[in-house]
């Protein structure tokens, strides 16, 4: 049976509680042509050439203040994510987000790597490729602008081969240099935000890369990784893994899917597509048992409440608690997934989190300081946290018939595996002790949300 | 020797009727990490810390001529070899030295060192090469190669909220605990103490999440219920991370069976006006190192328990226009212990003169002390967890 909860929940981040009935995976396609871009940071704020004549001071204030536009990038993204409109465009932005993990200190370049990732999310993961491969934000990051022709620097080629196409072991050393040698000149021009090739810079030379040679240049690296099979089934793998399921791989699936992947010149709208339009997508062997990310857990409660955050700091905190903050992958490599998640202080936290939100229970955890007294997410050590909940609108909908049956809704609304009849009846005793409706709702939610069957979609 | 089977047994009884033993963990019968009375305290500066302002090359004439401003005036260094004395706020680890406690380790780093903060703590906490990305931490790797199927998470605990990265292995996670008795009274509630008692799921991933459960329960109920066995005599300064460090010494004294403990100071990323905030740093550390080590030695314990002190990176050799210091690389790295084979200043003093773009330049790797501990100290495989031979140091 095709159960649309679960097609939210893998992609896009869950289901709404005011939607009235959920689209199918039809309708989620053909939904995908908007594209809101976010518009946090109007331009550049960072003119290099003029920051040299500021003074020290001036100058730290511009740096303040793109750390602080990181900041509401993230905020806003983390709303955008509840958008019904364009849900599958920002569940795939995220997963590139990972892929391409990439950090920097200035806002616009952040936005703009980010605003790239959307545009491309559901094309062609050729374009996409190119086109991040060619971001200034990532380039800076992977070290791309000290490679130059005398002294070539291997790390942007590296990645891109080990985390962006291959995958580790297909691919030699000599390949890293050679290609490194590709890439020399790749740099971005400060004042703009944008790409420019610094030919003096460039190795014009022969190159061997995967057993042929030539004077490549950097795109023609690029365009011999697309054309390698391989790409498609790293890049198939990883999709398999982060929407389908890490723990069950149907092989003979996922070479399949590689292989129309690759037939397709590597058309992501097609391979989503298919993955969430087929049979065994469906099947309970995928549905309910994939650990959420944090960044999941955190837009799944928005979702499922209809609750917004009051203010800014507090989705930052519950961010950090639980280590992930948009914008900040860990590092290259990006985040874990599945049981990394989970450890006793994460695993009590994302049990605690509902009431924290949605009961206003305090909590005096203390977030981890990443060491940099710039990074502005250090600042909030400890925090309040505001969540507000419209709760009678929550109880119109599920407080229609006798409790229990209530309490089945409120569950199957919440719940992909039904919990236990111990839970059922601890919860039941809970929510009884509403003074009315609303209350009773309100705890039946806070309850079903604590459970670890609520970790899982 | 109590088996895992007997302190389940007696945990429970000590909580009479609160808590039930999950089936599953009833099931394992030892299989922990062997017991043994050594211990590595693990303990991170966080930021970067400046190692030339912690132990002093007050005879140096470049340290003084980079540093205009920024230099310790030779004359309040505390000295204590003939190149290198101690900051004047480091008085206790003075004591720790002349002692013979302390070891200090120069021009520890990494090849080709990143000078970003997450980077470089990274490379630290997984002590991966620089140019890999690793998702475990070598302490949990340790904890991988030691207990295999052990269901506890306390063979590490973390003395803060959230768990680090050091901590986590590819099987075995350590534990965070900031408050033994807070994270007790959390799980005490009534949801967490009914969810723990729940075991078999047909979907194996809800029955992970409720055996971890189950596993945090029963591992916070044994700290909390060990951390009160021993009393310290001893008046710890009034400071977060002197709070952090007492109770690991309480839970030290109080014999409880982890191995490796983990605790940060943070605030060493001193870019502007350096002087006063590190000397407030340094005076935190050592007063609260110093009272920790005075609680061991009063419960006999500081044989067993090793001392671990290291930072980020150390920060540029020159000083910058606002009064700080920018990222930099190599730094010092400290051991305390009763009886390090290897004392005082154990290697070269930095070399002011031959620097890398302005920064020291490594020469002791940190996977080699990391090495030497795993091996010698906790009797484990070093060249597996960190998946490379690096050469043993002699402190052990």
């Amino acid at each position: 049976m095709i159960n649309n909860a679960h097609l939210h929940n893998r992609a896009a981040f869950g289901v709404s509680v005011v939607a009235s009935n959920l689209k199918t995976g039809k309708e989620l396609f053909k939904n995908n042509t908007q594209n809101k871009p976010l518009q946090v940071v109007v331009k550049p704020e960072l003119d290099l050439q003029d920051m040299k004549s500021l003074s020290a001071e001036d100058r730290k204030k511009i740096f303040q203040k793109s750390r602080k536009q990181v900041l509401e990038l993230n905020v806003a993204w983390l709303q955008q994510m509840t958008d019904p409109q364009v849900a599958l465009r920002e569940k795939m932005t995220f997963f590139w987000h990972d892929h391409f993990a990439c950090r920097t200190q200035v806002a616009f370049l952040a936005q703009q790597l980010n605003n790239t990732i959307r545009k491309h999310a559901l094309g062609s993961f050729k374009n996409l490729l190119m086109a991040v491969s060619k971001d200034p934000a990532m380039l800076q990051f992977l070290n791309n602008q000290q490679n130059k022709k005398d002294s070539p620097n291997e790390n942007f080629a590296r990645e891109v081969m080990e985390l962006f196409t291959l995958g580790r072991g297909n691919y030699t050393e000599e390949d890293i240099k050679n290609a490194a040698r590709a890439f020399t000149g790749w740099a971005s021009n400060p004042l703009t935000g944008e790409f420019v090739f610094r030919e003096r810079v460039h190795d014009a030379g022969q190159k061997i890369f995967k057993g042929k040679s030539g004077n490549f240049s950097g795109e023609e690296i690029i365009d011999m990784l697309l054309d390698d099979p391989q790409t498609a089934t790293f890049i198939t793998t990883k999709i398999w893994n982060y929407f389908v399921s890490q723990e069950v791989q149907d092989q003979e699936v996922i070479k399949s899917l590689a292989k129309d992947f690759y037939n397709s010149g590597y058309d992501i709208e097609k391979l989503m597509m298919q993955i969430f339009q087929s049979e065994w997508f469906y099947e309970l062997r995928f549905v309910g048992n994939r650990i959420k990310s944090p960044v999941e857990l955190l837009t799944g409660i928005q979702l499922h409440t209809a609750g917004r955050f009051q203010d800014e700091l507090s989705p930052l905190f519950i961010q950090r608690t639980l280590s992930q903050v948009l914008f900040y992958p860990p590092n290259v490599g990006g985040w874990p997934q599945g049981k990394e998640w989970i450890d006793s202080s994460s695993l009590t936290f994302r049990l605690s989190l509902p009431g924290i939100l949605l009961r206003n229970e305090s909590t005096d955890i203390q977030a981890k300081d990443d060491g940099d007294v710039n990074n502005l997410i250090n600042q909030p050590r400890k925090s309040t946290v505001t969540f507000s909940v419209n709760w009678s609108l929550l109880a119109n909908r599920f407080a229609s018939g006798g409790s229990e049956e209530n309490l089945e809704a409120v569950e199957q609304f919440l719940l992909m595996r039904p919990t236990s009849k111990d839970n059922k009846t601890m919860i039941s005793r809970f929510a009884a002790a509403g003074s009315n409706e609303t209350e009773f709702i309100q705890r039946a939610f806070t309850a079903y949300m604590s459970l670890p069957e609520y970790q899982l979609n | 020797m109590s088996t895992r089977r007997d302190f389940l047994r007696q945990s429970a009884l000590a909580t009479a009727g609160t808590m039930l033993i999950p089936g599953f963990l009833k099931a394992f019968d030892g299989n922990t990490l062997l017991p043994d009375h050594k211990k590595l305290v693990v303990i991170q500066l966080s930021g970067g810390n400046d190692g030339l302002n912690t132990i002093i090359p007050y005879r140096n004439d470049l340290y003084y001529k980079m540093r205009p401003k920024l230099a310790i005036n030779s004359a309040t260094v505390l000295k204590a070899g003939d190149e290198l004395g101690f900051h004047p706020a480091l008085s206790k680890l003075n004591r720790l030295y002349d002692q013979g406690y302390l070891g200090v380790i120069n021009n520890v780093g990494y090849p080709n060192p990143d000078r970003s903060h997450f980077r470089s703590m990274d490379i630290w906490h997984t002590a991966s090469n620089s140019d890999e990305y690793w998702q475990t931490g070598w302490l949990g790797r340790y904890l991988d190669s030691q207990c295999n199927h052990c269901s506890t998470g306390h063979q590490a605990i973390e003395i803060d909220d959230v768990l680090g990265l050091a901590l986590k292995g590819g099987q075995q996670k350590g534990m965070a605990v900031r408050n033994p008795k807070k994270l007790h009274d959390t799980l005490k509630r009534d949801l967490f103490q009914q969810l723990s008692m729940q075991q078999e799921h047909d979907e194996p991933m809800v029955s992970y999440l409720y055996k971890s459960l189950a596993e945090t329960v029963s591992s916070a109920d044994y700290i909390y219920s060990k951390s009160t066995i021993a009393k310290s005599k001893v008046t710890y300064p009034d400071s977060e991370f002197a709070n952090r460090l007492k109770t690991i010494a309480q839970l030290i004294n109080s014999g409880i069976d982890t191995r490796v403990y983990y605790a940060s100071l943070s605030g060493f990323d001193t870019h502007v006006n350096q002087a006063n905030s590190h000397e407030r740093l340094l005076l935190t550390y050592g007063e609260a190192v110093d009272s920790f080590v005075t609680d061991l030695e009063q419960h006999n314990n500081f044989e067993s328990v090793m001392i671990m002190t290291f930072s980020e990176f150390g920060r540029r050799v020159v000083q910058n226009a606002s009064g700080g210091t920018d990222h930099g690389t190599a730094n010092n790295l400290l051991l305390i212990n009763k009886s390090l084979k290897q004392r005082g200043f154990i290697n070269e003093t930095p070399d002011l003169e031959k620097l890398d773009s302005g920064d020291l330049i490594h020469t002791v790797d940190f996977r080699s002390i990391y090495a030497t501990l795993l091996d010698h100290w906790l009797g484990a495989d070093a060249d597996m967890i960190l998946g490379n031979k690096f050469s043993r140091l002699g402190f052990v």
